[in-house]
C-alpha cells in the first residue's frame, strides 16, 4: 500500500567500512520484492535503513508520502512490520503478548506499564494469528515453538501492526526447506491480498525467482540488477555473486544445479 | 609396505598460554604478603588451644527465652524484607536508566551508573550507623540501611542482565514502533524475568543473614539480643540465639535454592 523511493543511499561504519555505496530503487506499492547478494553486500544494511534501524551516512528513504527521519522514526516504524532471521521474539512471553507488541505504538506508556491492552488491539492479535494458523498456541511461551512456528508468531506481530510495508531480513536462512516454504508462501499471500508492500532479503535464488515480482541484485554496496524475475540469468547472477570482480562460475555451477 | 612419509605443512606458532605467569605473580604476591604483615602459622598453631577452649563455652546453648528469640527473629526477617522490597523497588526504577543499550542518553547513563555505586560503596553497617543516629534504635534505620546498600548491588545485576539481551529482541519491539518504556517493559524485564527473580532471592537472603548482624548496631532484632548477651557473657544463650540464627539462614539458603531450581 506504500511505494518506497531510496535515494543515493551511503552506509559508513564507524570503522570505515562502506556497506551502501549510493543504492538507489523504487519499490512499487504493494509489489513483493527479493534482494538478493552475497554475504556482506549490505543487504541487511539496506533493509534496516528503510525503517531507521541504521542510519544512513547519505541519501533518503521516502515510505508512502512520508521521508524517513530521526523525528518521526516512531510514526514511521508503526506502519512498517520487520520480520527478522532469527525472528527475534521475547522468549519469556506468550505468543499472544509477542504479537501484542506490533500494537504498542498506539498505546500510551502507562499502559504499558500495567501491560494493558484494548479489546480492539486484542481482535487484531487474534486476526493475525488466525492468518498464520497458530490461534491454539496462542497462550504458549514463544520460545516452546518450533522455528517455523515462531516466524509465523514474527510474521503475526508485523501483521498486529495493520502495516503498510513488511521488511523481511532472511526470514527462512534459519528454517528448513518445508518451514521455509510455508513462510515465504504466506508472505506471498500477505502481500497479494493486503497489498502490502513486501520486501524480502535472501540467500536462495530459487525462492526468489519463485515468489518475486522483482529482484534487486546489490553487490559490493552497488545496485548491479534491478529488473524483474525473468532477467535472473547466468550472467545476471554472475554478476550479483560475483567476488572481487572476478566472475564465480565454479560456484555458480553449483549454485545453480540447487536451484 | 615402506613407511610413508606424510609432509604436514607447518602449524603457525603456537600462542603463548599465560597461565604459568598469572599463578606465579600470584604466587608471589602472597608470599609478600605474609612476610610484610609478619602473618605467622607458629602464633595461629599455639593459639588453636585457647580457640577451642573459648568455643568450647558456647557448647550448652539455653534455650529458655526461646519465644523472644522467635519474636525477635521475626522482627529481623520482617527488617530483612522491608530493606529487600525498598532495594527492589529503587532498582527496578533505575536499572534501566544504567543499562547502556536502553538508557537515554550518555548522561542520564552515568548518572545511574554512579548512584548505584554510590549506594553499593556505601557499607550497610555504616549506613545503619548514621540511619540509628538519625531515627533512633529500632528496625527501621536497619531496613532502611539494606535498602539502600542493596538497591545498589541489585540495580547494578539488573542493568547488566538488561545489557546482555539479545539485541535483536530489543530491535524487533523498537522496530514496531514502540517506545522507550514500552521496550523496556516489553523486551527488558520478561526477557530477564528468570535472572531477575533469582537475584532477588539472593538479596533476600543475604538481607536476613546481614539484619541479623545489624542488630548489634542499635537496628533492632535478633543481633540486638545477641549483642546484649555477648556483653555479658550469657554464652549459653548466645548459643542458642546463634543456633536459632543459623536455622533461620539454612533454612532460607535451602528455601531460595529450591525457588530458583523451580524457576529454571
Amino acid at each position: 500500500m506504500a511505494k518506497i523511493i531510496i535515494k543515493d543511499i551511503v552506509k559508513r561504519y564507524a570503522n570505515g567500512f562502506e556497506a551502501l555505496k549510493g543504492v538507489s530503487a523504487e519499490i512499487a506499492a504493494g509489489s513483493f520484492t527479493v534482494i538478493l547478494g552475497p554475504s556482506g553486500a549490505g543487504k541487511s544494511t539496506l533493509l534496516r535503513t528503510i525503517n531507521g534501524l541504521e542510519t544512513q551516512t547519505a541519501g533518503t528513504i521516502q515510505i508512502g508520502e512520508h521521508i524517513v527521519t530521526p523525528h518521526n522514526l516512531r510514526q514511521v516504524r508503526s506502519q512498517v512490520g520487520m520480520v527478522f532471521q532469527h525472528f527475534n521474539l521475547v522468549d519469556r512471553l506468550s505468543v499472544m503478548t509477542n504479537v501484542l507488541t506490533g500494537r504498542l505504538s498506539h498505546r500510551s506508556w502507562l499502559g504499558s506499564l500495567l501491560y494493558l491492552f484494548r479489546r480492539t488491539d486484542l481482535d487484531l492479535a487474534h486476526d493475525a494469528l488466525i492468518r498464520v494458523g497458530l490461534t491454539d498456541k496462542a497462550w504458549n511461551r514463544a520460545d516452546k515453538l518450533s522455528g517455523g512456528q515462531q516466524q509465523r508468531v514474527g510474521i503475526a506481530r508485523a501483521l498486529a501492526q495493520q502495516p503498510r510495508v513488511i521488511l523481511a531480513d532472511e526470514p527462512v536462512a534459519s528454517l528448513d526447506p518445508v518451514a521455509s516454504e510455508e513462510i515465504m508462501g504466506l508472505l506471498r499471500e500477505i502481500c497479494t491480498r493486503d497489498g502490502i508492500t513486501v520486501v524480502v532479503n535472501l540467500h536462495q535464488v530459487e525462492l526468489a525467482r519463485r515468489f518475486a515480482d522483482r529482484i534487486i541484485g546489490l553487490n559490493e554496496g552497488l545496485v548491479v540488477y534491478d529488473g524483474p524475475t525473468g532477467g535472473l540469468d547466468r550472467i545476471t547472477l554472475g554478476k550479483i555473486y560475483s567476488r572481487n570482480g572476478d566472475l564465480v562460475d565454479e560456484q555458480l555451477e553449483t549454485m545453480l544445479a540447487y536451484a | 609396505m615402506a613407511e610413508e612419509i606424510i609432509q604436514r605443512p607447518a602449524l603457525p606458532k603456537k600462542p603463548f598460554n599465560p597461565t604459568s605467569v598469572w599463578l606465579s605473580g600470584w604466587l608471589a604476591l602472597i608470599w609478600l604478603i605474609i612476610v610484610d604483615l609478619e602473618l605467622s602459622f607458629e602464633t595461629l598453631l599455639y593459639g588453636v588451644q585457647d580457640i577451642l577452649e573459648y568455643f568450647s563455652r558456647y557448647s550448652r546453648p539455653n534455650f529458655d527465652d526461646l519465644s523472644r528469640y522467635v519474636e525477635l527473629l521475626g522482627q529481623t526477617l520482617a527488617t530483612a524484607l522491608w530493606g529487600s522490597t525498598l532495594a527492589i523497588v529503587v532498582a527496578v526504577l533505575l536499572a534501566p536508566f544504567a543499562a547502556r543499550n536502553l538508557s537515554p542518553n550518555a548522561v542520564t547513563y552515568r548518572i545511574a551508573r554512579e548512584l548505584l555505586n554510590f549506594m553499593r560503596a556505601m557499607p550497610d553497617l555504616l549506613l545503619a550507623l548514621i540511619f540509628v543516629a538519625a531515627l533512633g534504635l529500632g528496625p527501621l534505620p536497619g531496613a532502611l540501611a539494606l535498602g539502600v546498600h542493596t538497591a545498589g548491588f541489585l540495580g547494578k545485576f539488573f542493568a547488566e542482565s538488561l545489557e546482555r539481551v539479545d539485541n535483536g529482541i530489543y530491535e524487533a519491539v523498537t522496530a514496531s514502533g514502540a517506545s522507550r518504556v514500552q521496550l523496556v517493559m516489553y523486551a527488558g524485564w520478561p526477557s530477564i524475568q528468570r535472572e531477575a527473580l533469582g537475584y532477588m532471592l539472593y538479596i533476600f537472603d543475604r538481607n536476613v543473614r546481614m539484619a541479623a548482624v545489624l542488630g548489634l548496631v542499635g537496628a533492632g532484632g535478633i543481633g540486638l539480643a545477641l549483642h546484649d548477651t555477648l556483653r555479658m557473657f550469657n554464652y549459653d544463650q548466645s548459643a542458642a540465639l546463634i543456633v536459632v540464627i543459623l536455622v533461620t539462614i539454612l533454612t532460607i539458603d535451602y528455601l531460595s535454592t529450591w525457588l530458583r531450581g523451580k524457576l529454571n
